[in-house]
């Protein structure tokens, strides 16, 4: 399962990197690309940075249907990420957050990769692919403003955030007996 | 429990399946063969040449309908052995995105291109008279159709164009590079120059122009155009219920691996089909058959109201001889292992 996870980091990482080299963050004083899996990094009290892309493990089941000891496995996984635009106004959040959305919708294809074992260099190869569902975007939370009961959703507030949910598929290394 | 270091991929997952045709020489029968050592890991938006892409397809559902029967012996009639009684297969799906090749292969007969027509035309249902052709100049390509100064100015970027010879009176298939009708007469297509322009796939939209010729945003099916082609704007496509002639075509399907390995189904022949009769009849004195109903289009709900069209198809699989060893077939199924799978 861990092989899945990090298959799943490794090929957005390596694809946010081809198709937005500026998509950086700068944690614990270390420039790196803005895609973070939530459960890898140091327990800190620090608020989730900006424009990046928080990666969430959710509930693994067997998919219903698959029988034998070749069963096939999913995981929900949530991809969170907020934003407070590019100018000090913030007038440009909107865009910036579609931006957000179009560049994860496009780092997930195609939604497939090769599952790999990162725990060796060179990684290997494990034999199969792990695939995924489109992500499903969720609301847009604004936050940080007071609030306008004109506007429930709160998109007037100056952080925009979104949580992307999908599932990831997989054979676990595992014979089920 | 027990653990592996490496696992046996040997359930193929799959997300879609994705059509590739690929035109019959329709003087020879000939068919355009898939041959899966060759060409079997292709990068499915790149198909091998002379496979062209149609698209992903819903509803992709592959009926046998062959019989097998048993030959019996002894008092209690017990089997003995079997053999084949007849050979059938069918193929069904839905084309989710439309164009001239998803049109003509879901309609099954011919595929007309309604010319621009000459505003005092009579009106026609697959088009009137259209406006004058405008001929092509040596040198043209099926990416740049070179027409010269001035004459290129009868097309926009944005126009659809036909490209392809006039119609010589000439009895049998017409259309470069792909028959697009069978001509049994010339008075039946009313001695029209235009008829080939009016049937042919050579069609592309013009993404550019310069100042003597059209750059198309998509190379002509058909290839480059023969000497003596002419160029006249497509307005749209209109296919008919009938018409004599069938799209006979090349087919390969391949199911998308997600994982577990390549499955592709190539059928050399296909033949458009439509409605079905739902039972073979077993004797003489069998009842009239019931008909299952064919729609021509699926409605794929969005939301209500809203809804997309899809193209209903259906192919008779038509017999191949596999020079191998002979025998007749209608279809290959090949699978592409995953590396590493687990081979039984």
């Amino acid at each position: 399962m861990q092989f899945t996870k990090d298959s799943f980091y490794m090929a957005l990482l390596q694809r946010l990197v081809s198709l937005n080299p500026l998509q950086t963050v700068t944690l614990d004083g270390t420039t790196r690309p803005a895609i973070i899996v939530a459960e890898n990094e140091l327990v800190i009290s620090a608020q989730p940075v900006s424009d990046a892309f928080y990666i969430e493990w959710g509930t693994a089941q067997m998919v219903q249907g698959q029988v034998g000891d070749r069963g096939l496995m999913e995981m929900e996984c949530v991809i969170t990420y907020h934003t407070f635009g590019t100018v000090q106004s913030g007038v440009d959040r909107g865009r910036a957050l579609a931006a957000l959305d179009m560049e994860l919708l496009s780092i997930c294809e195609p939604p497939r990769t090769q599952k790999r074992d990162y725990t060796q260099s060179p990684s290997a190869d494990l034999g199969t692919s792990i695939l995924w569902t489109t992500p499903n975007l969720g609301k847009v939370v604004g936050t940080d403003a007071a609030k306008n009961e004109g506007l429930p959703r709160g998109n007037e507030g100056v952080r925009l955030e979104r949580s992307a949910s999908l599932k990831v598929f997989f054979f676990p290394e595992v014979t089920f007996l | 429990m027990s653990t592996l270091p490496v696992r046996a991929a040997m359930v193929p997952v799959t997300r879609q399946v994705r059509a590739y045709f690929a035109p019959m020489n329709r003087a020879t029968g000939a068919p355009t063969i898939f041959d899966p050592g060759k060409y079997g890991a292709f990068l499915l938006e790149a198909p091998p040449a002379p496979w062209l892409d149609l698209g992903w397809v819903d509803n992709f559902q592959r009926f046998c309908t062959t019989l097998t029967e048993p030959l019996r012996a002894g008092i209690p009639g017990s089997p003995t052995t079997q053999f084949r009684r007849s050979l059938d297969a069918r193929i069904e799906f839905d084309f989710r995105e439309w164009g001239k090749l998803q049109m003509a292969l879901a309609c099954g007969s011919e595929h007309m291109n309604v010319l621009a027509s000459d505003p005092n035309a009579n009106a026609q249902p697959s088009g009137g008279t259209p406006l004058a052709a405008v001929p092509v100049l040596p040198g043209s390509t099926a990416s740049q159709i070179n027409l010269g100064v001035g004459a290129v100015n009868a097309f926009l970027p944005g126009n659809i164009v036909a490209v392809d010879v006039d119609y010589e009176q000439q009895i049998g298939y017409v259309g470069t590079g792909i028959s697009a009708a069978y001509v049994s007469d010339p008075a039946d297509v009313n001695r029209d120059a235009n008829y080939v322009r009016r049937v042919t796939f050579n069609v592309g939209r013009v993404a550019q122009q310069t100042v003597t010729s059209l750059l198309l945003a998509q190379p002509l099916l058909g290839g480059a155009p023969l000497s003596g082609a002419s160029v006249q704007q497509v307005i749209a496509f209109v296919d008919r219920e009938g018409g004599s002639f069938f799209q006979d075509w090349s087919a390969l399907f391949v199911a998308e691996e997600e994982s577990g390995g390549r499955v592709c189904f190539h059928y050399p022949w296909l033949s458009p089909t439509t409605a079905i009769e739902m039972s073979m009849p077993l004797t003489p004195t069998a009842q009239p058959r019931a008909v299952k109903a064919f729609h021509r289009e699926e409605e794929i709900e969005v939301t209500k109201p809203i809804s997309s069209l899809a193209l209903h198809a259906a192919f008779q699989a038509m017999p191949h001889v596999d020079e191998n060893d002979g025998q007749t077939v209608v279809c290959y199924r090949s699978y592409f292992p995953t590396a590493m799978a687990g081979l039984y």
